[in-house]
């Protein structure tokens, strides 16, 4: 059976300009990779989310500036509100279009909660940083914020699960004291990266405590490294929570062709990395899972990054070399040769000398997070 | 950052003939260590669960005091005092050079407030810390006028906001800079600082990184 996919043209508002790192290209690009491997897209069109969807989460004061300045509006508090920064630039139909990627990961949610479907892809969404009153990190709405909010509606409980390499804030702080919604974000530390948190000592609030769960990693970890924490972090997570479905936020970024962070994953990682979380979902939700894109800057290797889960999930066999067709056009258009195979290739980057201490690290912080937050788990 | 920005206030003081015991007791039932002691409300010592128990240990010089002593016979004087318009720095210059954990802040003669050493580790955890989402870019300066000028400058003209920025010296003719600033794309203003001569330590350059 194939998991559903969640997709819109009208995704590709959502646009920041040529400039601007958070591209529709990284989407176009897969797409088209997709086709030329044999499987043209089949997708479900979602519902454009409601303004009243949309304030499930957002501020009404944040919502009507979003609006406004979309309608070209100015006022001297946008800024406030992380509106027309250098990250969150303000564009035309801004609040039409986020609400466009809100819509997608809200109907993916609503096809689990309903039993229409156990596992959905959402070919697009995953603006983790978006907080309930403020912009941030080229993200405008929390759609998986709103799409958490309406699974626990429906009375479930909810392991959201991080992979991009920032720390998941917004959707941490959203749900920061909710008892039924565990957060994990495994990304590269604070001390080093945007935006600046998701230390192990962020473990919730109130009701919430020992609920919120973050791995920080050292600069330069590697594929061993990752696989070996997040696997020793998440799963007793899992097993002690057993949540009813898992939102999983698939962040192509810490991949270490991506430009805007220091995280040197290889494709090989996610090969093992998206099997591994189907797993889980299978071990510990019922088999239940939404799935949402994220980050991921480097177009090379997000697009096969975001091949191999779309593979991954429909069971497809992962080619090892990449169509030469799709190649030649996007070289040409990106103006540098892409990598050719689905996986990269053995010592593609520098031997990195603190290899063992990052990995010592690594691990360290993982038990320390373990054991802050383990008293609440009873 | 001013004392009166991280102080303690209203304080709980006692009075000179309370008995060590019930001074004790106040301490162990607020979770504090240092009390301020006064005389028809003047503050005139600082009494500390220290003080106490040297006081009535058998170890003490002379022999342990009763538990009923007035904490007015054990208490320290005269008294080390702050104002809270000094500078957090200067508290905590002064805790540190007189190994004290706590200074009473007067207003003139009243009692107003009180900083404790762990009120400075707060302040310290403010100063340093994240309160935005924001990125940490780190820039080796020349100690010499208008380089953070320079630098700000350019961060302004890429239109990023400054959250906040520490500096200290390191060696001598150079100053660490760290900047919080409000973007997730720090490596391409790393890179735009390095063009224009700056001595970026983080984000580092990496060749593998591309789009």
């Amino acid at each position: 059976m194939s998991v559903p996919v969640i997709y819109s043209p009208q995704y590709h508002l959502y646009n920041f300009g040529p400039q601007h790192p958070f591209s529709p290209l990284r989407l176009e690009m897969l797409l088209d990779l997709l086709e030329h491997l044999g499987h043209p897209l089949q997708f479900v069109e979602p519902a454009q989310a409601t303004r009243e969807e949309v304030r499930s989460v957002h501020l009404e004061s944040f919502v009507r500036r979003v609006e406004a300045a979309g309608r070209g509006e100015h006022s001297p508090d946008f800024d406030h509100y992380g509106l027309g920064t250098a990250d969150t630039p303000i564009f035309p139909g801004m609040d039409e279009a986020a609400r466009w990627l809100v819509g997608g990961t809200l109907t993916a949610a609503r096809m689990v909660s309903s039993g229409a479907a156990r596992e959905v892809l959402q070919l697009g969404g995953g603006l983790h940083h978006a907080q309930k009153d403020l912009a941030s990190g080229f993200c405008v709405y929390n759609d998986l914020s709103i799409a958490i909010r309406h699974l626990t509606e429906q009375g479930l409980r909810v392991a959201y699960i991080d992979i991009d390499v920032h720390h998941g804030d917004g959707v941490q702080w959203i749900h920061y004291d909710e008892p039924n919604v565990l957060t994990f974000s495994i990304h590269e530390s604070g001390r080093y990266l945007y935006p600046g948190t998701g230390h192990t000592h962020e473990i919730g609030k109130a009701q919430g405590t020992g609920r919120k769960l973050n791995i920080p990693l050292e600069p330069f970890t590697e594929d061993d490294s990752y696989l070996e924490v997040l696997q020793m972090g998440l799963e007793p997570a899992l097993g002690w929570f057993r949540p009813d479905v898992l939102v999983v936020q698939c962040g192509a970024d810490a991949h270490f062709q991506d430009p805007l962070a220091e995280i040197l994953l290889t494709t090989r990682a996610y090969a093992k990395i998206f099997p591994l979380l189907r797993q889980y979902a299978a071990a510990f939700a019922g088999g239940r899972a939404v799935y949402t894109l994220g980050g991921g800057y480097s177009l090379d290797a997000t697009s096969r990054i975001w091949a191999l889960l779309y593979l991954t999930l429909q069971g497809l066999p992962l080619p090892d070399h990449l169509p030469e067709p799709w190649l030649r056009r996007w070289g040409t258009q990106l103006g540098h040769f892409l990598t050719h195979t689905l996986f990269d290739p053995e010592g593609a980057y520098p031997e990195i000398p603190r290899k063992a201490e990052i990995e010592r690290r690594n691990r360290q912080v993982t038990e320390r997070m373990l054991e802050s937050v383990r008293p609440y788990w009873s | 950052m001013l004392i009166k920005d991280v102080m303690h206030s209203p304080v709980l003081t006692v009075d000179v003939g309370v008995t060590l015991e019930a001074a004790y007791h106040i301490m162990l039932q607020r979770n504090i260590r240092h009390i301020p002691v006064t005389q028809e409300g003047r503050l005139v010592g600082m009494i500390t669960d220290r003080d106490i128990r040297l006081a009535t240990s058998p170890f003490a010089t002379g022999g342990a005091q009763p538990t009923d002593t007035p904490v007015g016979q054990v208490m320290a004087q005269p008294v080390i005092t702050g104002d809270p318009l000094d500078p957090v720095e200067e508290a905590a210059r002064v805790m540190r050079q007189r190994k004290i954990g706590a200074l009473p802040i007067l207003e003139g003669e009243a009692l107003v407030g009180i900083v404790t050493g762990i009120d400075l580790l707060d302040a310290l955890l403010r100063l340093t810390g994240v309160e935005k989402p924001s990125g940490r870019l780190e820039v080796c300066l020349d100690d010499r006028p208008g380089e953070l000028a320079r630098l700000s400058g350019e961060l302004a003209q890429q239109h990023i906001n400054i959250h906040s920025l520490l500096t200290y010296p390191r060696g001598a003719g150079t100053v660490i800079t760290v900047v919080r600033v409000g973007t997730l794309d720090t490596r391409r203003i790393a890179r735009e600082l390095r063009q224009k001569g700056f001595v970026v330590q983080w984000p580092p350059e990496i060749p593998s990184k591309r789009l």
